[in-house]
């Protein structure tokens, strides 16, 4: 017999498996978006010791704090295990956004190139189109890959900030995380960005009663740490030496960010549960139905001269084909349904996440539930004698 | 070829009450004869055709196929004999919706291990015989109900079984076409098979070896 008929016989069956599994690979996909959203902030913020100036200023981003003077970043540089301090600008592109939903807010980063990436886990972030701008450049940007998708922008693209055009000479690789939104833009351009959206630190330069100079304007600093130091105990060693900083410990910044996305891990875990139970129940039983339905048939069979064993294998085969190919089915419809909302409703901001290991496991799972209900149901179904699986079926 | 002792068996009604059906059956077919059981519906002669055919087990008594008792055997080895020795025909056919009437055929041989070419190429001449040999790649709801029996036959003797089971197998069918059946199953008795024959149509008993009516649970020769 065809293989494609057995299937095509099974079709119904192929559809339902399908549908069972798509919903089990997309929510299990927007789990996946969130994880990685907190991991990747979760290594961010390990990779670094990040400070910020003691206040409630504009400056914004990860760390609410004030303005980072240059002198109090050289005092950072000299504390015993600091390995370098790059100064930082960091702002919310449009400040009228609220500042609470930083999961899902676009910044603008500036970053001092005059001085090697400290962060541990991102010497340098991954360009997927152009390049990373460099130490000089002025009026360039270099931007995330959900802001270059939700705005169309690619290399040699333009965008306006405050009334100034920055050419974008890279997009990031999609990161999954925090800066996937970034433009990011060398340090000059960002303080200049800083004046022209702080109506009040227009104001106090503009009185010179306050002595700044451009090198102060920083919102924060990522600091890194010596080889065989303890970052928490150089973080600690910052506050107690250097006055009018606000410093994280990597370790207190870690818990932060995962206790205030608990909810969500929570939240998401639970419709991950939910759609293993419901996906994994509607898989069995339409595999199990599929079996029950051709009790004659096996009955037949058994006529014929099949033993348990032939059967067993027989249905075992098929389910296998079957689960597989609904399983594959339902993976597909899942990536093209992911794939139409990420570009559509979500508006080029990525919902979902189909990692090989979601993906491998949602087929792997479903494969083997699916055997393992055929099997229940062909158990069921050779306990009864051939002649009364004739009965029941006809 | 075929010997039957003491069958017993019963249902239970859904009061609970024992219905006993077959109440101590003996029974001996040789090979070449047809043996038909007669009785009205509900007496039996399905289950005991179930019981002979290994198909549902009896209560009690004993079957034998040649030296075997084949009643005593596990479940393996009495599917194993079923395919060895027996071959069914049933009167809604039983054919594979999902299969075509040469394929139907060919399942018989499947389990036994026997497919092959040459079995393909027996099955074609058999389906040549009764008549159906332009329908072989047809779906069993593409073809008449004659048709389906035909090939139903075919899938019942492809492996030259030595016992012929048919419940019933011109019930469905009008009379050319049951008379076509039967006469296919005389010629498996005359080629040396042992053949017994459930009916209540009065065609079946001719050219029969033996006529039983089956009453009471018993077997009476008529």
């Amino acid at each position: 017999m065809k293989p494609l008929r057995v299937l095509r016989g099974y079709l119904f069956t192929i559809i339902g498996i399908a549908i069972g599994v798509a919903g089990l690979v997309a929510l299990g996909a927007m789990s996946e978006r969130i994880v990685r959203f907190i991991e990747g902030g979760d290594r961010f913020v390990l990779g670094q010791i990040s400070v910020a100036g003691r206040g409630m200023g504009m400056g914004t981003g990860f760390t609410a704090g004030g303005l980072l003077p240059a002198a109090t970043i050289r005092a950072i540089a000299e504390v015993p295990g600091v390995s370098g301090v790059q100064a930082q600008v960091m702002l919310p592109l449009d400040p009228s956004t609220s500042q609470f939903m930083t999961l899902t807010q676009e910044l603008i980063l500036g970053v001092d190139l005059a001085v090697p990436m400290p962060n541990r886990h991102y010497r340098a972030l991954p360009v997927r189109a152009g390049r990373f701008f460099r130490d000089g450049d002025r009026r360039v940007a270099v931007v995330g890959a959900s802001f270059a998708a939700s705005r169309g922008l690619g290399v040699g693209g333009h965008i306006t900030l405050e009334g100034e055009s920055f050419e974008v000479v890279g997009v990031l690789d999609r990161m999954l995380t925090a800066p996937d939104r970034f433009v990011m833009v060398p340090i000059a351009d960002a303080r200049a960005q800083w004046v022209a959206k702080d109506r009040l630190l227009r104001t106090v330069l503009a009185s010179g009663g306050v002595p700044l100079t451009a090198a102060d304007l920083n919102t924060g600093a990522a600091v890194g740490w010596l080889d065989g130091d303890d970052p928490d105990a150089v973080a600690l060693r910052i506050r107690e030496r250097v006055p009018g900083v606000n410093v994280q410990l990597p370790s207190e910044l870690s818990r932060l960010l995962r206790s205030s996305t608990a909810f969500f891990s929570a939240l998401l875990a639970g419709i991950g549960v939910l759609a293993f139970v419901i996906g994994g129940l509607s898989l069995a039983n339409t595999m199990a139905a599929a079996v029950f339905e051709r009790i004659r048939d096996f009955g037949v069979k058994r006529a014929l001269g099949a033993t348990d064993l032939q059967l067993g294998l027989e249905v075992l085969t098929e389910s296998l084909a079957v689960t597989l190919v609904g399983g594959l089915a339902g993976i597909g419809l899942a990536l093209v349904l992911g794939w139409a909302i990420d570009g559509t409703v979500a508006r080029a901001q990525q919902l979902f996440h189909f990692s090989p290991r979601l993906l491998g496991g949602a087929l792997t799972f479903s494969i083997l539930l699916g055997a393992a209900a055929a099997t229940y149901a062909t158990a069921r179904v050779v306990s009864v004698s051939p002649a009364e699986a004739i009965r029941r079926g006809s | 070829m075929l010997r039957a002792a003491g069958l017993v068996k019963s249902y239970r009604a859904p009061s609970g009450m024992p219905i006993r059906v077959l109440a101590g059956v003996d029974l001996t077919v040789k090979g070449g004869e047809i043996v038909v059981v007669a009785g009205p519906s509900g007496s039996g002669k399905s289950t005991l055709l179930n019981v002979l055919g290994l198909l549902e087990d009896g209560d009690g008594g004993e079957v034998w196929f040649e030296d075997t008792r084949v009643s005593a055997l596990g479940r393996s080895a009495r599917s194993q004999a079923r395919g060895r020795y027996v071959g069914f025909l049933f009167q809604s056919f039983l054919l594979l919706p999902s299969l075509t009437a040469l394929e139907n055929v060919l399942l018989a041989a499947r389990y036994v291990g026997r497919s092959g070419a040459a079995m393909r190429r027996r099955a074609r001449e058999l389906l040549a015989e009764v008549g159906v040999a332009d329908r072989m790649d047809h779906f069993p709801a593409q073809l008449s109900g004659g048709e389906q029996q035909r090939v139903a036959f075919c899938r019942a003797v492809l492996n030259d079984p030595p016992l012929l089971l048919a419940d019933e197998p011109t019930g469905n069918l009008d009379d050319a076409n049951g008379a076509v059946i039967l006469g296919a199953l005389r010629g498996r008795a005359r080629a040396g098979a042992a053949v017994v024959v459930v009916s209540h149509r009065a065609e079946a008993a001719a050219g029969a070896s033996a006529l039983y009516r089956l009453r009471g649970g018993v077997l009476e020769s008529s």
